[in-house]
């Protein structure tokens, strides 16, 4: 077993008959971070929530660290974090209470917890937010909140979908450096993004998804091969594989 | 220009067309029969509260008072959406159409409600201040006229920003009311009056309309006042029907988060830690709580038959249970706590745990309020039917919810 997840000819969606992915394969390895990439309504979102088991798929399957979500729900949930692209925040809890709340379903010791928060505050410069209701937080704090409690339980694999909205561009950083750390240790990551320079940067491999099948798939030099365009960027690339599609 | 006004009608179709569904709902509930019931003895009562009622009691004063707030209170209802701060600001010069339905449309309302409340008071009226029924009758067309010149001047009020000036503008129009009130219930002669209207229409050609040119509206609080109306409504429908887009705020209750500490740090104790927080922060389960319990215990000191107290310390019990129960489904549309890494059957546990606490806690007040209106042994009986109640409902009926689902 070298991958942590393990996407396998996954079809899915919500409706038997409609399905939105078809026979979509791809893996994450440790100390990879991948970028999925795809217009709006191509199936990012859908592919996610079937890694996060919130649906199961017509066929295929997925497995993290080798085990699928049947297998054992709490194991398999135990080792990923999910940062969504809307903040899912309760309206009647505290910033800190978030984390700690994370950190007792996620089973952190307290004292990690207390240090590993105190950091991530500071990080982020959330400190003097730190018994404040989301109520009183802009949609950039909001976005802080998920990261930090993403950050917070150290899991193998991350799944971000769209993690830089509304964050300012100090936040930006903050988050970027800790996903090079956390790759650097070891662990695995899948971020869906829009903004490709960002994605180009610091994601190893990317895979492109379009009206739920993967168009392309490989590091940037391989896609460049692929596309037979030598030399261009990841915009570039992108905005000529979907191209026929848009004269229709 | 019809268009705006085709806009506007559609907006008032539409509310009523909701609201309509909760009146429904609301007469179907048995209010309409308790109103009946409240009227039949309300009418009773009057008389004998008017007989009472001393002779020296400022009744004009009383009049002004009440009929002040009514005029001043209140603003003009535009139907406006938060959509309309980016969609209609281009052709807010183009509005006048929809704000003169929304002026009209808000008089009509609130001279509903003018009447209804002189309605109300119309026998102390009679009794005190004059018995002709003309007289009311000419009052009421009176003050829906001075309602008509609040809704007008406050509505070009509400296009000052500053938040001070605004309420000095209220508070000046309080002013001006309690004159025009007071000169209307001591029976002022008809050229003062006159005087009176005269002045007040000057007044708002002169000074009001300006504002007209020189602010603009001031859309945020046009869609903030559309709001509050709509929940005020809301929270009424909401004491007889469940109003499922009533947002209830969360109240933070700082004073409540030593309970918290109950809750030791673990991951089996996710649910019993978030359950607290919901319980006393959110969708008012404790309000709710603490109204049942303190209603329950003064229904417990009042009532004088055995059997009826041991029957309402039973109902009390179970009705807060019921609502304790609710709290299963608060999280139903919350995903990441779906994502958490936490057997299903600590929820239950939680749930358990915190309607075993309040319920003691409820008995205990139960059988203290007994003890000191009825004596030991009645304090011991409410207790134990009362515990009894919530043993039920933590042992086994909260058990078959949570199997069930």
């Amino acid at each position: 077993m070298t991958e942590l997840l393990n996407v396998r000819n996954i079809s899915g969606g919500y409706q038997k008959s409609k399905p939105v992915l078809h026979d979509v394969s791809f893996t994450v390895k440790p100390g990879e971070m991948v970028g999925l990439i795809g217009l709006n309504g191509a199936g990012k979102s859908t592919t996610i929530k079937h890694i996060l088991g919130l649906m199961e798929p017509h066929d295929g399957e997925v497995r993290l660290l080798g085990k699928t979500m049947a297998e054992d729900k709490n194991d398999y949930r135990q080792n990923l974090a999910y940062i969504p692209e809307t903040p899912l925040l309760y309206d009647e809890m505290t910033l800190w209470e978030h984390l700690e709340l994370t950190a007792m379903a996620y089973g952190l010791s307290e004292t990690d917890f207390k240090e590993r928060a105190d950091n991530l505050l500071k990080e982020f410069r959330m400190t003097k937010m730190t018994h404040w209701f989301p109520s009183h937080f802009s949609k950039g704090m909001r976005q802080k909140v998920m990261i930090m409690s993403a950050f917070l339980i150290k899991p193998s694999i991350y799944i971000a979908d769209e993690p830089f909205v509304g964050l300012d561009p100090i936040g930006i950083k903050s988050f970027l450096d800790r996903m090079i750390t956390l790759r650097e240790e070891g662990c695995g990551i899948l971020m869906s993004t829009h903004i490709l320079a960002t994605a180009e940067k610091y994601c190893d491999r990317f895979l492109f998804l379009h009206q739920g099948k993967i168009i392309l798939q490989g590091t940037l030099a391989e896609l460049q091969e692929q596309a037979n365009m030598p030399g261009s960027d990841l915009d570039d690339i992108y905005v000529e594989v979907t191209k026929e599609d848009r004269h229709v | 220009m019809s268009n705006v006004i085709k806009l506007w009608e559609k907006r008032r179709g539409d509310y009523w067309t909701m609201a309509v569904k909760y009146l429904r709902l609301i007469g179907n509930s048995g209010f309409l029969f308790t109103i009946y019931l409240l009227f039949v003895f309300g009418s009773y009562y009057y008389g004998q509260f008017l007989q009472w009622l001393p002779e020296t009691f400022p009744s004009v004063l009383f009049f002004t008072l009440v009929f002040t707030w009514l005029s001043t209170r209140g603003r003009v209802r535009t139907f406006m959406k938060q959509g309309d701060l980016i969609f209609l600001t281009p052709i807010e010069g183009k509005l006048g159409g929809y704000i003169r339905s929304s002026i009209k449309y808000s008089w009509m309302m609130e001279t509903f409600w003018l009447s209804l409340s002189l309605l109300l008071l119309a026998p102390l009226f009679f009794d005190r201040i004059n018995e002709a029924g003309s007289s009311l009758i000419v009052i009421l067309i009176l003050l829906s006229t001075l309602k008509l010149w609040n809704l007008a001047t406050s509505f070009q009020e509400q296009r000052i920003l500053d938040k001070t000036q605004y309420l000095n503008h209220t508070f000046m129009r309080f002013g001006l009311n309690a004159v025009a009130v007071y000169a209307l219930f001591s029976h002022q002669s008809i050229w003062l009056i006159g005087a009176i209207g005269i002045l007040f229409t000057i007044f708002y050609i002169g000074y009001y309309r300006k504002f007209a040119r020189m602010y603009s509206l001031k859309w945020e609080r046009l869609v903030e006042i559309e709001n509050q109306t709509v929940m005020t409504f809301y929270r009424i429908a909401n004491s007889f029907t469940d109003v499922p887009s009533l947002k209830s705020k969360v109240k933070f209750r700082r004073w409540l988060n030593p309970v918290y500490k109950m809750v030791g740090f673990n991951s089996d104790k996710v649910y019993h830690y978030i359950f607290a927080r919901s319980f006393m922060r959110s969708n008012d389960y404790f309000g709710i709580f603490i109204r049942l319990t303190f209603i329950g215990g003064l229904f417990l000191s009042i009532v004088e038959i055995d059997w009826g107290r041991w029957f309402i310390a039973v109902l009390f019990a179970y009705m807060t249970a019921l609502q304790i129960e609710t709290l299963k489904n608060h999280y139903d549309t919350s995903q990441m706590i779906e994502l958490y890494p936490v057997k299903t059957d600590n929820k239950f546990k939680g749930h358990q745990f915190w309607m075993a606490v309040l319920g003691t806690l409820q008995s205990v007040v139960f059988s203290i309020v007994a003890v000191i209106s009825y004596g030991l042994m009645d304090g011991f009986i409410i207790l134990i039917l009362s515990l009894g109640v919530y043993v039920y409902q933590v042992q086994v009926r909260l058990l078959k919810k949570y199997e069930t689902s």
